[in-house]
This record gives structure tokens, C-alpha cells and sequence, in this order.
């Protein structure tokens, strides 16, 4: 470390020695840190309550009440990891394991999908494409329950359904049950589901082509790159970013996902569209078991951790 | 006059004048309290039953006007009783709850919720107003805790008037009748004649009617209780009854059965005239006069469900709703008085305006409507037993709809092998 060519700052006292000025520096902020502890606490101790109340407490009581059984109003019994247990050998928890994957991949897919390549379209000509860029995250600001009674009427099993109406146009008095059909419940819900999801992904995205510096589109033009290959080797590699923000913010929706399948099917028929986070109402709020209830939210909620902590390391890994 | 005539008068003087002091004392408690306060009722209903409960509620407070009474709604979709008991684990205190479930009352009753109401009874001389079986209805291990207030007949065929007269059927008496008016309106144009809500529950329903006529009102009961397995005879021969049903092409195809809930079923029958039979209970009777804007009667109506002739035709599937009072409610006096309210001429009537009946024997029969008529007739002539449904534990009741859904995709002998022998085996570790 060569003294002489560290930059002078102005509140460098000169004749001091720049390893001593460092140390001097270092322990009078380490004083203003112990100065700024009491303002500190002051200003995070409301956010730690909070916390506390609405996050920590509820996470506790519930990975509590799993390890008991409660049938209803009686009193709870104590019975270790017993819910665990019976929960791995339930065949309806492991068909809404598969569910589950299934619905969350496939809205993850869509939903980001069409979010990204609208994104990219959107980025040719941005003014132009801003009113259906507002419309589609409009989409996204619809509650889950709202939509879904908005899917209701146009899933309607009989002719008077809209899609079944706009499908009779070419093939009169078609009525297909969408919603009654195991073979195609899933599906629709997962189309309903990535409806509202789009919006999020298109604006994530759409931001990341906007940061891409304009020099490289023009070098790209200038050297003959078309709109197509501009694409394909700038805004898709280096929008990557935004589309890994939007993969993780749809993952976790739609491991958590309830209200919309709560309308439209009910988890049914024949329990085809139970999720995970249908499965845990089911349990908890109309069998009222909320022990076993309880013990499916804790393993929802290691799903959740085992999507989201990656994602957050990798988030912050260059944070200071 | 003789001494003993004397003695004799002065005895039976003394006899009323002490039966009339009686009377009075026993009334005491309820009728010379000055009622006050807040009345906090758990309220569950929507719809045209939540405006009937508002009327209610307005009549009593009309005539007890120091008490306030206060709705604590909950709202869901299905079984209500999870929304009920997550506001009263939540620790919401209320006065009256509002119960249409024996099997929930049980529960409540062992969760030390509800209050014994014998005392009331006696004291309000609800013996002179309910039979001993409603009495027993609202009753769980011998102790009073509800006051039956209506009820429905749930073995009762929903119909519109003119689609039968298009088709030039008469309501159906026998079961063959049944299957042959199931052609007959098919010939119609009506491709599926039933509605069938199978989305979530309805579609036991016929199930339920079904076994009763089958093995009768004990069967029943002890399939509710699983003193019978539900891999007995009794149980497949009413599956093979349901799936005679099924092939006659009653209802479409099962995922037509599975897209509609009990109301899209309804508005398939009453508004989009394109099915024709609904079993359901007899809240229909308030959707059709009041949503529909349908004439009782004249425009719908309903029949009984057609014998089998399996030896167990005089038997109905009946629902019941009862007013319980709890023991932790703030206001004891007026939760008393709203129970026996609740049974009185005034409720009654405006249970009838409604479409509902009371089992008050203070209610005006003649007030009902022709189609309440109907019901209450058939209910009166029935041997009666309760919901299948609302007496099984819940898990057991919730596998027991799922089966039946698998059922209706298959109504083969495999498949109801299958599906009586999932039900068993989840009631086996239920009991």
C-alpha cells in the first residue's frame, strides 16, 4: 500500500499517516454505528412486531398444530409426526402433488412464456403497443376471484357458455362441460390461471429489453442483423434477468394457488384439479382437521422454500 | 250441595287455580323478563333464507324491542360448517346458532358450546307446540339442545308443469313409470331429463332416496352409524337401482353431471327449460317463487319419489333446521325467547310466505303453498329419516361424494365393488 497515492479526501488531515487516518476513520464509524443503535431499534422494532405477529407467530402455531390431531371443535391430541405419515400415504395428498406440479409448471410456462415474447414484440415498437401492454397488466390487478366468476360464464358447459358459443359458430350447438371433464378441467384452469398471470412477466420483461444500451441495436442493424436475429442473440439473452424474476414470482403464485380453483371446479371432478393449496382447505377448513390440514401447509410451505431460496441467494448474492 | 260435592268443587278450584299459577311461573322466565341487549345470531344462509331470516329477526325485535339483534355472517361455498367453526374457534360468542347438521351438533354439544334447553322446554310449554320426534331431532344423547323451527322433504321430485304436459307424461308413481317418463321426454327433445349437480354433493341425493326405498329407514340409519358396512347388499342394490338410472340416459354424460352445481341444475330446468326432474329439498320452493318469479303449483310442482316395490315405499329422506342457543352467548334471556319464538304462529307465517314449512303445531298448514302441501303430506305419511349426508363424519361424507362421482362415470358392477369397498375402507378408520 503506497501512502502517497491515496486520493486525498477532504476531511484528510495532512502529516498523519494514511493507515492511521484509516484506523481513526474505521473506529469513529464504528462509534456512530453504536451512536445509531437506539434510532436503529427504535425505527425497526414496530416492523420486528409485526413481523412477529402476522409472519413468525402463525408460521410457529402452525408447524405446531401439525403435529397434532384435531377432528373439528374437540380438543387437540398430540401425535408426534403422525400427520406427516398419514399424509405420505394418503393417495389424495400424492394426486395433488402431481397436480400441483403439473399446474404450477404449466402456468409458469405459459404465463411467463407469453409475457416474454410479448415483451419482445412490444419492444419494436413500444408507443404503439402501450395501450395492449396496459390492458394486459390490467389483467394481472383482477383479484383470482373476480376472474374466476369471469371464467364461470364463459366455461359454461352448455351453448350459452362463451367459448362454447364462439366454437358453435362453426359447429352448431357444441357444449362441451370444460370445467366437468377430468380430461380437460386441469387444462382450462391452468388457461384461467396464466390468463392473469401474463401481465407480470410482460412488464418484468419488457423493463429488461428497455435497459439493453441502444448502441448494441445499432451496431447490430449497422452490421445487417434483421429484427428477427436482433431478437434472438440481444433482447432474449440479456432480458434474461427479468424473465428470472418472472419465472419466480409465477412459481410461487401458483404453488400457492387457491381462489380461482376454488370457483371454477371445487378441486373436482373426482378431485382432478386438487392442488396442494386445495388440498390444505379441504383438510382444514372443511373437514376442520386442521392438525393434518396444518401438516400439508408445512409441506407447501418447504415447496415454496425450496423454490424461493436459490432464487433469493442468487438475487442477492451481489448484494452488500 | 253435599260435603263431598263441596269438597269436590273446592278441590278442582284449587286444582286450576294451582294449574293456572303453575302455567304462569313456568312462563315467568320467559315471558316477564323485560328482554335487552344484543342478540348475536351465527348466520350461514344467503340469498332469499337470509331475507326471510331478516324478517324474522325484524319481528322479533318488533315485539321485544329492547333487544337488538346482530347477524355474525359467515359466507362459503358447500358445507358451511367450516366457516361456522372457524368463527367460533376464532372465539366470536354468539347466542344462537343456526344448525341443519345432527352430526355438527354432537360436536358442538362435546365442545361444550350449546346450551341444554329442557328447562326451556318445560318451562315454555314447547311440548304443546313440537312433537316428541322433533323434540328427539333436535336431541343428542338424550338432552335437548335445539328447537326445529323447519323443515323439507328431500325424497321430493322438482318438475315443471309444462314439460311433462310437452311430453305427455303424468308425475310418475313407480319406478318403471319413472324410467319409461325418462324416454318419453327424451322423444321430447329434453336430451338429459334429470339435472344432476354432481359437482359437489347433489348427487347423493337419489343415492340417499334410493337406499331408503331399498332397505328402509333402519338400513339407513345403521349405514349412518356403520352397524352395515357400505360393501353391503343393501348398499350395491340401491348402486344397481342408480345405475339403472344412469343407462336409461337420464342425466348426459358425467362431465356434464360434474360441470353443474345444484344452482346451474335448477336454472337448467326452470329458465333454460332444457331438463325436467331436480331432487334437491325444498329451499327450491323459495328459489322458484322468489327468483324465478314462478307460480306455485300452476307453473311447478313435485312428486314423491316412485316406489320400488322393494318393501320400503312409505319412506322419505328428510332435512331439518333448528335454532340451538350456546352457553357461552352474552344475552341467555333473549337467545331463550328466540328459540321459542321461533316456533310460534308469527315465525310460522313468515317461514309460509316463503315457502317454508314449520313443524309448529302453532303453523296454519293452510298457509302453505299447493307444492309445501304436497311435501308436507308425503312427509307426514313417511316413515322419515335424516340426510344420509349430514349424519356421516365429514371425511367419511367427503370420500363418500368423491365414489359416487367415480360411480357416475361407471356404473358398472366393477365399479360399484370398487366404490362401496373405498367407502368402507375409509369408514374403517373413521369409527
Amino acid at each position: 500500500m503506497q501512502d502517497s497515492v491515496a486520493p486525498q479526501t477532504a476531511g484528510s488531515r495532512p502529516g498523519v499517516p494514511s493507515r492511521l487516518r484509516g484506523e481513526q476513520s474505521n473506529l469513529l464509524a464504528a462509534k456512530r454505528r453504536v451512536r445509531d443503535w437506539p434510532a436503529a431499534w427504535l425505527l425497526i422494532t414496530p416492523v420486528l412486531i409485526l413481523f412477529g405477529i402476522a409472519v413468525v407467530f402463525p408460521l410457529i402455531d402452525t408447524i405446531r398444530l401439525s403435529f397434532f390431531d384435531i377432528k373439528g371443535l374437540a380438543k387437540p391430541k398430540f401425535i408426534g409426526v403422525g400427520n406427516y405419515v398419514k399424509l405420505f400415504t394418503d393417495p389424495a395428498f400424492r394426486n395433488t402433488l402431481l397436480t400441483t406440479l403439473t399446474f404450477t409448471i404449466s402456468t409458469t410456462i405459459i404465463s411467463v412464456g407469453l409475457g416474454w415474447m410479448l415483451a419482445m414484440v412490444s419492444a419494436f415498437a413500444p408507443r404503439q403497443t402501450l395501450p395492449f401492454r396496459v390492458m394486459i397488466f390490467a389483467a394481472f390487478g383482477i383479484s383470482e376471484a373476480v376472474a374466476g366468476y369471469m371464467w364461470i360464464g364463459i366455461l359454461r358447459p352448455d351453448a350459452g357458455g362463451l367459448l362454447n358459443a364462439v366454437i358453435g359458430l362453426f359447429q352448431p350447438g357444441f357444449a362441451q362441460p370444460w370445467l366437468g371433464d377430468p380430461r380437460t378441467a386441469l387444462w382450462v384452469l391452468i388457461i384461467a390461471a396464466s390468463w392473469g398471470g401474463v401481465g407480470l412477466p410482460l412488464m418484468l420483461c419488457f423493463a429488461s429489453v428497455q435497459s439493453i444500451p441502444k448502441t448494441l441495436f445499432e451496431a447490430a442493424y449497422i452490421d445487417g442483423a434483421n429484427h428477427w436475429q436482433v431478437m434472438r442473440n440481444i433482447m432474449m439473452p440479456l432480458s434474461l434477468p427479468g424473465v428470472r424474476v418472472a419465472v419466480f414470482i409465477n412459481l410461487l403464485g401458483a404453488l400457492r394457488a387457491f381462489d380461482i380453483i376454488y370457483i371454477l371446479t371445487g378441486g373436482g371432478p373426482v378431485r382432478s384439479t386438487e392442488t396442494v393449496g386445495y388440498f390444505m382447505y379441504r383438510e382444514s377448513m372443511t373437514q376442520f382437521k386442521l392438525g393434518y390440514g396444518a401438516a400439508a401447509t408445512v409441506v407447501l410451505l418447504v415447496a415454496v422454500l425450496v423454490v424461493s431460496i436459490p432464487a433469493i441467494i442468487q438475487r442477492t448474492a451481489g448484494a452488500r | 250441595m253435599t260435603m263431598h260435592k263441596l269438597t269436590s268443587k273446592i278441590r278442582r278450584r284449587a286444582v286450576l287455580a294451582g294449574a293456572s299459577l303453575a302455567i304462569v311461573l313456568a312462563a315467568m322466565p320467559v315471558l316477564a323478563q323485560e328482554l335487552s341487549g344484543e342478540l348475536v345470531i351465527l348466520q350461514w344462509q344467503g340469498g332469499t333464507d337470509a331475507e326471510m331470516w331478516q324478517k324474522l329477526e325484524a319481528d322479533f325485535t318488533a315485539k321485544n324491542p329492547g333487544v337488538a339483534v346482530r347477524e355474525l355472517v359467515v359466507t362459503g361455498q358447500g358445507d358451511m360448517r367450516g366457516p361456522m367453526r372457524t368463527a367460533l374457534l376464532g372465539g366470536e360468542k354468539v347466542d344462537i346458532i343456526i344448525n341443519t347438521w345432527p352430526a355438527f351438533r354432537a360436536e358442538l354439544v362435546d365442545a361444550g358450546i350449546l346450551r341444554p334447553i329442557d328447562d326451556l322446554w318445560a318451562s315454555a310449554g314447547l311440548d304443546a307446540v313440537l312433537d316428541q320426534s322433533w323434540k328427539d331431532l333436535g336431541s343428542t344423547a338424550g338432552v335437548t339442545y335445539g328447537v326445529n323451527y323447519t323443515y323439507g322433504d328431500r325424497s321430493a321430485i322438482w318438475y315443471k308443469k309444462a314439460h311433462l304436459e310437452k311430453a305427455g307424461v303424468e308425475p310418475p308413481k313407480t319406478w318403471e313409470e319413472f324410467l319409461a317418463s325418462i324416454d318419453k321426454l327424451k322423444a321430447a327433445g329434453f336430451a338429459a331429463p334429470i339435472a344432476m349437480p354432481a359437482k359437489y354433493w347433489a348427487h347423493g341425493e337419489w343415492f340417499e332416496t334410493l337406499l331408503l326405498r331399498t332397505g328402509g329407514v333402519e338400513a339407513a340409519s345403521k349405514l349412518a352409524a356403520h352397524e352395515i358396512g357400505w360393501t353391503d347388499d343393501i348398499v350395491k342394490t340401491t348402486l344397481k337401482k342408480y345405475a339403472e338410472l344412469l343407462k336409461a340416459g337420464c342425466c348426459g354424460t358425467p362431465e356434464q353431471m360434474f360441470a353443474g352445481d345444484w344452482d346451474y341444475s335448477a336454472d337448467q330446468i326452470f329458465t333454460a327449460d332444457a331438463s325436467n326432474y331436480l331432487m334437491i329439498g325444498m329451499w327450491m320452493n323459495a328459489r322458484a317463487r322468489n327468483d324465478y318469479k314462478l307460480n306455485e303449483g300452476v307453473d311447478y310442482s313435485i312428486f314423491q319419489f316412485p316406489s320400488l316395490g322393494l318393501g320400503h315405499d312409505d319412506t322419505s329422506s328428510v332435512d331439518a333446521k333448528e335454532v340451538a342457543v350456546t352457553a357461552n352467548g352474552a344475552n341467555p334471556a333473549a337467545a331463550d325467547a328466540f328459540a321459542v319464538y321461533m316456533v310460534s304462529k308469527d315465525a310460522a307465517d313468515i317461514l309460509a310466505s316463503y315457502g317454508y314449512a314449520s313443524p309448529s303445531k302453532n303453523a296454519y298448514p293452510s298457509l302453505l303453498g299447493p307444492v309445501q302441501q304436497i311435501a308436507t303430506a308425503a312427509v307426514a305419511q313417511s316413515k322419515v329419516q335424516f340426510v344420509l349426508g349430514d349424519l356421516l363424519p365429514g371425511d367419511l361424507v367427503d370420500e363418500y361424494r368423491v365414489q359416487l362421482q367415480k360411480f357416475l362415470q361407471d356404473p358398472s358392477d366393477a365399479t360399484i365393488d370398487a366404490v362401496t369397498a373405498a367407502i368402507e375402507a375409509k369408514a374403517m378408520e373413521l369409527y
